[in-house]
């Protein structure tokens, strides 16, 4: 059995957690229980199976309990009671309208993305939001590379439908 | 379209520069791993749990020790059952008298199918010399009869050129006679019709010389004048 010392994994990998978490929920709260269950989750995973990459499987985790909670959270409330937290995203350069605009950008692929299915919600996150190229998603997902082409492509375009949808909406 | 992938692309950009709190706190690492060892102290009570006594180590053993004793005994019963129920070996003689009959029947069956087979192919092989040989007295025949009929052919058709020529000559001849009496028939005709034509001026002329008579002189000249006969203009 791996002997894993959870406090320097915490330390190493905690800051890179903490901000998949904080950029898909947006709050403080929400991304601090994912932390948490992240890592239990990672704590379970090495019982049964050895752990190569602790960065990439962190990320992955990260990821899919950050769109768990968004699920979650979206099924529980509608898009105008956001629980964002708006001391977060203040900034001195852009402007105020700015500052809505982008919020609302942000909140509205939130959504969207809680109501993709979860692996191309994930394999999404993971290529755009962590950088991860399609090779390495596709090592995280234990799906081969055209596979994660495909379930990218396919979440691109649910979202695009997603956003024609909310801009028809609002119109 | 174009403007709804701009937007997606706005939202990723825009999530991604999102401001994001420094972290996760202190407070939250104490705490995550506060959360993992008490994960790892229950999945250890729970292995710690899972040991196996010595009771049921005896109890496995002799549950273990029944299922090993059934089996054997269900063993030993189909054995049983496999060596009764088995046939016995069979008897040579008998064995050969229950297959003789079938075995010469089968035999005749095939040797009869063979001579089938074998007749049918020379069936076969006789028609088709037959055939072929009935083809050939045929041609044969037929130049025979082709070179034999030309021959009588040829001199019924002769004898039927003469015949037509006799026809021919005889058809010109009696043509010729046609010809001949018709023109006689006309000479004759217009010979009486030459003396009709005399007699006919004559008795014209009579006629005239009777009015020319009986008439008075400015009456004659008159009728003279007005006649068509030119002897009788040409003495006016």
């Amino acid at each position: 059995m791996q002997v894993i010392d959870w406090r320097m994994i915490i330390e190493k990998h905690g800051p890179a957690v903490w901000q998949t978490a904080y950029r898909l929920l947006g709050n403080r709260a929400d991304a601090a229980d994912c932390f948490q269950e992240t890592f239990v989750s990672a704590l379970k995973f090495s019982r049964d199976r050895k752990v190569r990459n602790f960065s990439a499987l962190l990320t992955r985790f990260a990821t899919a309990r950050s769109i768990d909670q968004l699920r979650r959270r979206f099924r529980r409330a509608s898009l105008g009671s956001t629980q964002a937290d708006s001391s977060a995203v203040a900034s001195t350069n852009p402007g105020p309208l700015q500052v809505v605009q982008q919020q609302e950008l942000t909140d509205r692929l939130r959504d969207s993305l809680s109501k993709l299915p979860s692996r191309e919600a994930e394999a999404f996150c993971l290529r755009y939001l962590n950088d991860m190229s399609y090779k390495q998603i596709a090592d995280e997902l234990g799906i081969t590379t055209n596979a994660t082409g495909v379930l990218i492509h396919r979440a691109r375009a649910k979202l695009r439908e997603f956003f024609e949808l909310s801009v028809k909406e609002n119109m | 379209m174009k403007e709804d992938e701009n937007i997606l692309e706005r939202a990723i950009k825009a999530i991604r520069n999102e401001q994001i709190p420094a972290g996760p706190s202190q407070d939250l690492v104490d705490a995550t791993v506060t959360k993992l060892s008490e994960t790892q102290e229950q999945s250890g009570a729970a292995s710690s749990g899972g040991v196996i006594s010595l009771v049921d180590r005896v109890e496995a053993i002799r549950s273990i020790a029944r299922f090993a004793a059934a089996a054997v005994l269900l063993i030993v019963f189909g054995y049983a059952v496999g060596r009764f129920s088995a046939p016995r070996p069979p008897d040579i003689e008998e064995l050969q008298a229950a297959l003789e009959p079938a075995i010469r029947r089968n035999v005749v069956a095939q040797l009869g199918s063979d001579l089938q087979a074998g007749l049918a192919t020379c069936y076969d092989q006789l028609s088709d010399e037959l055939s072929r040989q009935q083809r050939r007295d045929m041609a044969q025949f037929a130049v025979q009869t082709l070179s034999a009929s030309s021959s009588i052919t040829n001199e019924l058709l002769a004898e039927l050129i003469e015949a037509i020529d006799a026809a021919q000559t005889q058809d010109r001849q009696w043509f010729t006679a046609a010809l001949g009496q018709m023109e006689a028939e006309r000479m004759r005709e217009s010979a009486a019709f030459a003396s009709f034509a005399v007699r006919t001026e004559e008795e014209l002329q009579g006629i005239a010389q009777f009015l020319s008579y009986g008439m008075p002189e400015d009456s004659r000249v008159y009728e003279f004048e007005n006649s068509d006969n030119p002897d009788e203009r040409r003495e006016k």
